[in-house]
């Protein structure tokens, strides 16, 4: 069985998890571009070596990061949102005319 | 005690069917129905020392999340759990379960008394300045109490974590997969007899109300109704 920390409910059964994707800091909607955008939300590097990841716990909703080697499958260290993020990212409701065009 | 069927009442557990089969006496309480009872009471009682199942699913519960949730039940009165994954009993019976940093889970006591859950949706508004959100328990959850000296010994039948009072100490709360679904598992004794209370969505309840019975019949373990939990809390 292989075993994943979670940062919230501990060791469990990788069975209890969901993978998220690659992580990458998110360029801000309201300036970048369509294809920035369109790169964020559908590109992945898929590059051999250590990896930063989106985890989520199944029974908790919990999401986290990882770091995994690609290249072993070694789960190096997970650890909460809260490394990365220090507040809340907010998205505008409103259309704001064709600025994410370009 | 006033007596009632489950059909006399809007809320019902999913299970209604299944007790109404079983042979249960219900209540009434809190606006719905509970099993009071499948058998004798008494016997039921030493059975819930042992190992019994019972379904909890109509009592009052709500729950709330976000970045001002603690601070809001905190202005409340409330007792809170220091951290993650732990629970707290407020002075009045209900409990406070805090599921992760900034959500909590807020549950009625076994005689529905407290009107905690009620009070905390009526006081709550949706005002994002605030950070408090709600988040409704009762409708989306399954409530199920698995008591007795072989609940544990059950559990490690269908959960890979270990729930024995030495390693998962009342209050503690574990949130993992219990027979294939989510759920949450919160250890909380009635007076000196184990007992977990597991919550599951409700879509899996009659699933999982099944799986533990069967994962009881090792033990000879058996349903029983609330009497007997309020009979083992008081001792």
């Amino acid at each position: 069985m292989k075993i994943l920390n979670c940062p919230l409910n501990g060791p469990r059964n990788i069975l209890e998890f969901s993978y998220g994707g690659e992580f990458h800091p998110m360029p801000d909607p309201s300036r970048c571009g369509s294809k920035e955008w369109a790169e964020y939300i559908y590109f992945a590097e898929n590059q051999a070596g250590l990896v930063t990841e989106w985890w989520y716990h199944l029974a908790s909703s919990y999401w986290f990061l990882a770091q995994r080697n690609t290249i072993t499958d070694e789960i190096v260290r997970t650890f909460e949102v809260n490394e990365v993020f220090s507040e809340r990212v907010e998205f505008s409701t409103q259309p704001e005319g064709d600025q994410n065009n370009g | 005690m006033e007596i009632v069927t489950p059909l006399q009442c809007d809320r019902r557990s999913q299970l209604y069917r299944w007790h109404q089969h079983t042979g249960a006496s219900f209540e009434a309480l809190a606006g719905s129905v509970v099993v009071t009872a499948y058998a004798d009471a008494e016997f039921e009682t030493r059975q819930a020392r042992v190992l019994a199942l019972a379904d909890l699913s109509t009592l009052p519960r709500t729950g709330f999340k976000g970045i001002g949730t603690l601070d809001w039940l905190n202005d409340a009165g409330l007792q809170l759990p220091t951290s993650p994954n732990l629970a707290r009993r407020q002075a009045d019976g209900s409990l406070l379960a805090r599921l992760s940093e900034n959500e909590l889970l807020v549950l009625d006591d076994l005689g529905a008394s407290t009107a905690l859950p009620t009070r905390l949706e009526a006081q709550w508004c949706l005002d994002s300045t605030t950070g408090v959100y709600f988040v409704p328990r009762y409708d989306s959850h399954c409530w199920f109490a698995l008591t007795g000296e072989h609940a544990a010994a059950t559990l490690a039948k269908v959960c890979g974590v270990d729930l024995r009072s030495h390693k998962f100490a009342e209050y503690s709360i574990c949130q993992t997969s219990l027979a294939k679904v989510n759920a949450i598992i919160l250890c909380i004794n009635l007076a000196v007899t184990p007992c977990f209370f597991i919550f599951s969505d409700v879509s899996s309840t009659q699933y999982l109300w099944e799986a533990i019975m069967d994962a009881m019949a090792e033990f000879n373990g058996c349903c029983v109704g609330l009497e007997a939990l309020r009979a083992l809390q008081a001792g």
